[in-house]
């Protein structure tokens, strides 16, 4: 198709257009749900058109231009932050942080905050004992969860779909959203590919909710659940999350449809085309499993010998696994000292956790953290290390499953690991500094970055992060958000951007 | 050594009518003569491989603190063995986490304290300029080159561990001697002294640092102490370009942003305030953990800032712990180059420290060894954590134990006594600090090392009963 003359090229304008399309058109879904069950419907279509309107013009006034590595960053995370601003808007307009003794940058800042976490799928949340979600209405209840479906899979994999003049570009751009080590090619073209993982999404998403229903839960919890499953995002329309059903059926379904999310959709997509699961062919997916395993056996036994019985050990410890260690961050607890309220458990239980905070799922799939293959090949890494101190001669290649890696692949996933550390120590330090004691800082941080939703202490399961965090840190929190989800470098970069201009300018003169 | 310092301790008990002396002579001579004959008898091999030198350090330090601990339970020190273990390993890996009350302890004893700190602060001196260099990684940052006619610190093995007590002899004797000046007496100023130049950390009195003069001197001990060897070696034969040196300017940055944060954070700071932050701060980096009340108005982001700060730790090369500031620098310079690389993924970028260029498997090993730092706080914590301590005091234990930085501070700020702890949860600290003592790669190795013996061992003993039972090999 030939494109019209006179339009600006810019692969940023033209993928942020088509995204604010995208987030208007479910804000407009929403709507209508909201018009029909609750009182801000109007409220919630003039967000949309809001939206609309400059993804409208940004869409018919641009086009892509030459796609290099710093247009791919710079496309990628600029999408990601202009979507996450209009996102905050039907929460402005419905007035829903609004309460007395508040000013307007606070009820600002915690719009932010809820649509950042939603489109990150971190599952972070500011409502809480102070502002009830049981209060809002079904379509800002909606809007909610369709803010995580829709950054699960990835906004810019959403936008390639439709975008075929991107061609081989369309898979940077992928590979820069997506997580883990670059993204796979499912189909010849990229537009295909971007498609197939779509609808292997819808899918899945489709799956779990008619499992939902199947196990209890009405309509709208059940699609509204099963959105925020397959991205492993975490919201609900419950205070109490999935506690609130206090149903170990329903916690079955949550917990294998996280796993599922969780997994390389890749994987999927191969079982589809071969008719049987080729799942277990994958190191990375055996390790993961081995991973929520393990850690499942291991806080069982500490909650028994903390005076559990084992049945609720079992129960408790395997569902704050999976839902911690996929990047999920529902709650099971049915309120503050119950069971699922992990941190009211020992230390030594929520020292796990911590650290499945920090491991996530598998690459190419919708959770966040570092995922299970770069830590298997960091381990592999720090092996063939200590074994080149005994045999210094020795040519000793990284092994993932029964292949050899790179050396610039290793390299690049140490790299990934070493700024990943960076960040978590130097966010700690920073939201501590902001008022926040250690443990909640370091778990609102570790929880941000990997994207999982709640924290440890004073922002747990049963708590909100206004009542961990102030309006500052949560800011720090939310921008951590969209660094892990975009897999740090994009966001990086764009911070580094100015100085690098500036600098480029002085060394010219 | 252990036994020349015990003989040592006997003497001082024995000129001030201790009770320990008979006990810390005999023993002492024993261990002496022990040594002496296994040294002169037992010849080394022709060509030692670089593992065994690096196991054989581990293996000394080991010895070393299981000597120290049975002196503390000959002389009665300490009540029970795992007490004497503790102190002991505390004592040699220069983390003074101290379960044993030493007001009550006579002269000797005391001596042999510190002086097991001291020891101790020589054996990481070894280790980060000697064995490390020499036998495991970052060869290229060893001071060997004699350019421009200066004498380097370590052109060999021997002559690096010559130069080491060159220089930290007399450092000692300086300290001792500002100690002494502000007010001490010899005994205690020598004792206060060895913890100092050591970054050991043991005090021998509740109120030692009262006096601001005492407390100027710990500052400027501890301070040089968390120096770089190599640093102090170019101040003393003059090769001068210090102020070129930007892991220098790193530790002293790393002071001035620490008390300006604790200074912002905290509230009503007077100038006696601002010097006990000083002090904490300096006790942090360079790991030395001497205890100092905080002022009133202790912040809440204050105690995430100085297990940060003692964690990054003191500077390469010199007796401090933590992950060491060059190690640090390497992985921000690692950083940087990631994020350029995602860029320009084909340039070929170099990491350049100290002005000279870091070799790829010299920053590969500095990335596993950040990468086992982590693994070690980490385990130590869950098993602290699971013998009883809350998540926070957990980390902050762990991270205190890894990096021999002495005894934690609690979140209100008041230092935690260790004898709260339960036994379990103080002999699970007890890796972590040998390890962080180690610079966690001899340690990693000796475990390795220790693990393939027994694995062969195993195996021929299989064989052997197949072989025995008539199967085939």
């Amino acid at each position: 198709m030939k494109r019209p003359a006179g339009r600006w090229e810019t692969t940023t304008g033209q993928v942020t257009g088509i995204a604010l399309l995208f987030v208007s058109a479910g804000m407009l879904g929403s709507a209508v749900i909201e018009s029909i069950g609750g009182d801000q419907g109007l409220a919630m279509t003039l967000a949309a058109l809001v939206t609309l309107v400059p993804g409208a013009a940004l869409w018919l006034s641009t086009r892509p231009g030459q796609i290099d590595r710093a247009a791919v960053f710079s496309a990628v995370a600029g999408t990601w932050l202009i979507v996450s601003v209009f996102g905050a808007l039907p929460y402005l307009f419905a007035g829903t942080f609004n309460r007395s003794g508040i000013g307007f940058p606070v009820v600002l800042a915690d719009a932010l905050f809820e649509s950042v976490s939603g489109f990150s799928c971190t599952g972070s949340t500011v409502f809480g004992s102070h502002n009830l979600i049981a209060d809002q209405g079904p379509g800002i209840l909606m809007y909610r969860q369709f803010t995580q479906w829709i950054g699960g899979m990835g906004i810019v994999v959403l936008v390639v779909t439709v975008l075929p003049a991107l061609r081989a570009s369309g898979l940077g751009l992928i590979g820069a959203e997506a997580p883990g080590e670059g993204g796979d090619r499912l189909a010849p073209r990229m537009a295909q590919t971007a498609r197939r993982f779509w609808y292997l999404y819808a899918g899945l998403t489709g799956l779990i909710a008619v499992a939902l229903i199947a196990v209890g839960m009405s309509l709208f919890d059940a699609v509204a659940h099963a959105f925020t499953t397959a991205s492993t995002g975490g919201f609900s329309t419950r205070d109490a999350s999935i506690g609130y059903w206090d149903s170990v059926a329903v916690e079955m379904v949550i917990m294998i449809g996280l796993i599922l999310g969780a997994a390389n959709f890749t994987l999927h997509s191969r079982s589809l085309v071969a008719r049987r699961p080729v799942h277990h062919h994958d190191p990375e997916f055996r390790g993961y499993i081995w991973l929520l395993t393990g850690a499942t056996l291991v806080v069982t036994i500490l909650l028994v010998d903390d005076g559990m019985g084992f049945t609720r050990s079992l129960r408790s410890a395997a569902f704050n696994v999976v839902t911690l260690g996929t990047s999920g961050g529902f709650g099971n607890a049915t309120g503050p000292g119950s069971d699922g309220d992990f941190v009211r458990w020992a230390a030594g239980p929520q020292l796990i956790l911590l650290i499945l905070l920090m491991t996530g799922g598998c690459t190419g799939s919708t959770s966040g953290g570092v995922k299970v293959m770069r830590l298997i090949i960091g381990i592999s890494h720090a092996r063939r290390t200590l074994r080149g101190i005994r045999h210094p001669r020795a040519v000793l290649p990284v092994r993932h499953g029964t292949g050899v890696m790179a050396e610039p692949m290793v390299e690049r996933i140490a790299g990934f690991m070493v700024v990943y550390g960076m960040l978590v120590v130097s966010g700690t330090l920073v939201v501590a500094a902001l008022g926040t004691d250690l443990v909640t800082a370091m778990g609102g941080v570790v929880g941000s970055l990997g994207n999982m939703g709640p924290a440890l202490n004073r922002a747990g399961p049963t708590a909100s992060f206004v009542d961990g965090f102030s309006t500052p840190a949560r800011m720090v929190l939310a921008f951590l958000m969209l660094v892990g989800r975009l897999e740090l470098f994009p966001m990086l970069l764009m911070l580094v951007a100015p100085y690098r201009t500036l600098h480029d300018r002085v060394r010219s003169r | 050594m252990v036994g020349a310092l015990a003989v040592c301790s006997g003497l001082i008990d024995l000129i001030e009518h201790g009770a320990d002396s008979s006990t810390l002579l005999i023993t002492g001579s024993g261990m002496g003569l022990l040594g002496a004959l296994l040294f002169g008898r037992v010849a080394g091999p022709d060509k030692a491989r670089p593992v065994d030198i690096i196991a054989a350090t581990t293996l000394a330090m080991t010895l070393g603190i299981l000597l120290v601990a049975g002196l503390y339970v000959m002389t009665g020190a300490a009540q029970r063995p795992d007490d004497a273990l503790f102190e002991a390993t505390t004592g040699i890996t220069t983390t003074a986490m101290s379960v044993i009350d030493p007001t009550g302890l006579g002269y000797g004893l005391r001596f042999l304290r510190s002086g097991s700190q001291w020891l101790g602060g020589f054996a990481a001196l070894l280790v980060g300029i000697v064995i490390l260099p020499f036998f495991g990684f970052g060869r290229e940052f060893a001071d060997r080159s004699s350019s421009g006619g200066f004498r380097p610190l370590a052109p060999d093995e021997m002559s690096a561990t010559r130069n080491i007590l060159r220089l930290y002899i007399p450092g000692t004797g300086l300290i001792w001697g500002g100690y002494m000046l502000a007010g001490m007496s010899a005994f205690d100023g020598l004792l206060l002294a060895m913890s100092t130049v050591s970054t050991g950390g043991f005090t021998n009195g509740a109120n030692e640092f009262a006096d601001p003069s005492v407390q100027w001197v710990a500052i400027v001990g501890m301070l040089l102490a968390g120096s770089s060897m190599v640093t102090l070696w170019h101040l003393v034969v003059g090769r001068g370009g210090l102020h070129r040196q930007t892991g220098l300017a790193m530790y002293l940055g790393l002071h001035v942003t620490g008390v300006l944060l604790l200074v912002l954070l905290s509230t009503g700071i007077d100038l006696a305030a601002a010097r006990r932050l000083l002090f904490v701060v300096a006790a942090s980096v360079s790991t030395t953990g001497f205890p100092m009340g905080v002022p009133v108005g202790w912040p809440a982001g204050a105690p995430v800032l100085l297990l940060l700060l003692v964690s990054i730790g003191a500077m390469s090369g010199s007796a401090g712990g933590g992950l060491q500031i060059r190690q640090h620098r390497a992985l921000m310079k690692l950083a940087l180059r990631e994020m350029a690389r995602q860029l320009h993924p084909r340039a070929v970028l170099k990491v350049r420290l100290a002005g000279r260029v870091a070799g790829e498997d010299t920053l590969r090993q500095i990335v596993v060894l950040q990468f086992l730092f982590v693994a070690v706080i980490f385990s130590t914590a869950f098993l602290v954590a699971v013998f009883g301590l809350d998540l926070a005091s957990a980390i902050s234990a762990a991270v205190h134990a890894t990096a021999t930085a002495g005894p934690v501070r609690g979140l209100d700020g008041v230092m935690v006594d260790p004898t709260e702890w339960s036994r379990s949860v103080r002999l699970a600290l007890l890796p972590a600090m040998v390890f962080g003592r180690l610079s966690i790669y001899p340690a990693v190795v000796a475990v390795a090392a220790l693990l393939n013996l027994l694995r062969d061992k195993a195996r021929v003993r299989r064989r052997y009963r197949a072989h025995r039972h008539g199967g085939s090999l």
